[in-house]
């Protein structure tokens, strides 16, 4: 019963991989990635972020998540334990083919960040009507 | 395995539990705590067939206030139930998968679902009526006044 608690560390990125402009932690959000019929839709855990620090880019077949969070609001108090080192979040997908990256749609809302990422006509399944004669 | 899965990395300290080794204390309580919880049979019933997680937490400290911060995106404020009983700040609820997904559609399975819970030892007594929450950008604030005999106070050394 004990072990059924289970907290979920943090994934640090890796230094070597993240290009830092910004002094401090960079983390990377877990993500569910859902295929529908006409869309692929990621979810990212974002806590903390608001949406005017989100940024969201698809470039050459590569989508890019990136949250920036706020630490002045931090100080003045004493951490007695720290879990959640506060940082931003960045997470990189590789999207093939057959996605229309015009028609790509972000939203955040508490936290969550939910991308929408339209399949292009040429790889959507389609049903053919068989006619009769 | 350790109930509290941050204390278990920090064996270092566990040694060093003197009254003024705030994380060894923490460690004690927790784990009383945890030792009652889960041997009461009458304590509250919990679905064994769900996933159960802990929210990560922070716990910071000021002169009159304690804040304890968890990660809980996506959630809805209504499916928490905080409680302060005693010295200890119990978050609990449950989220919930906004739609319903076939199993076989899902490429990446990161984020948690279900229930989750999270007891967490206070390092001083607050005043009950005096806890306040808020649930913004996916994390959830909570904020205690420390009771007035809680509070740090300056002992003057008399001589004799």
């Amino acid at each position: 019963m004990v072990s059924d608690i289970t907290t979920q560390e943090r994934r640090e990125l890796p230094v070597t991989r993240a290009e830092r402009t910004r002094e401090g932690r960079t983390y990377v959000p877990n993500c569910d990635i859902i295929e529908r019929e006409s869309e692929l839709v990621i979810l990212a855990d974002l806590p903390g972020v608001r949406a005017e620090d989100v940024d969201v880019n698809f470039e050459r077949g590569m989508l890019t998540i990136q949250g920036r969070v706020d630490r002045s609001r931090e100080s003045g108090r004493t951490f007695m334990h720290q879990e959640y080192g506060v940082g931003d979040f960045y997470r990189t997908f590789e999207i093939g083919e057959g996605i229309e990256s015009s028609k790509i749609e972000a939203e955040l809302k508490d936290g969550v960040l939910t991308l929408h990422l339209p399949k292009s006509e040429a790889i959507r399944p389609r049903k053919i009507a068989v006619r009769t004669r | 395995m350790n109930i509290i899965p941050w204390l278990s990395k920090r064996e270092d300290r566990l040694g060093t539990a003197s009254p003024e080794n705030a994380v060894a204390r923490f460690r004690n309580e927790m784990d009383h705590l945890f030792e009652r919880f889960f041997t009461d049979p009458f304590g509250p019933p919990m679905d064994r067939g769900q996933s159960l997680f802990g929210p990560r937490v922070d716990l910071a400290e000021s002169d009159n206030e304690i804040t304890v911060k968890a990660e809980l995106p996506g959630i809805n404020p209504k499916d928490v139930d905080l409680r302060v009983e005693g010295n200890v700040l119990m978050i609990r609820g449950e989220k919930k998968q906004e739609k319903e997904e076939q199993r076989r559609n899902y490429h990446y399975v990161e984020r948690q679902y279900g229930s989750f819970q999270r007891s967490i030892p206070l390092p001083t007594g607050v005043d009950p009526d005096k806890v306040e929450a808020a649930y913004k950008d996916g994390v959830l604030t909570v904020t205690m006044a420390k009771r007035p005999d809680a509070k740090a106070r300056r002992i003057t050394v008399k001589t004799a």
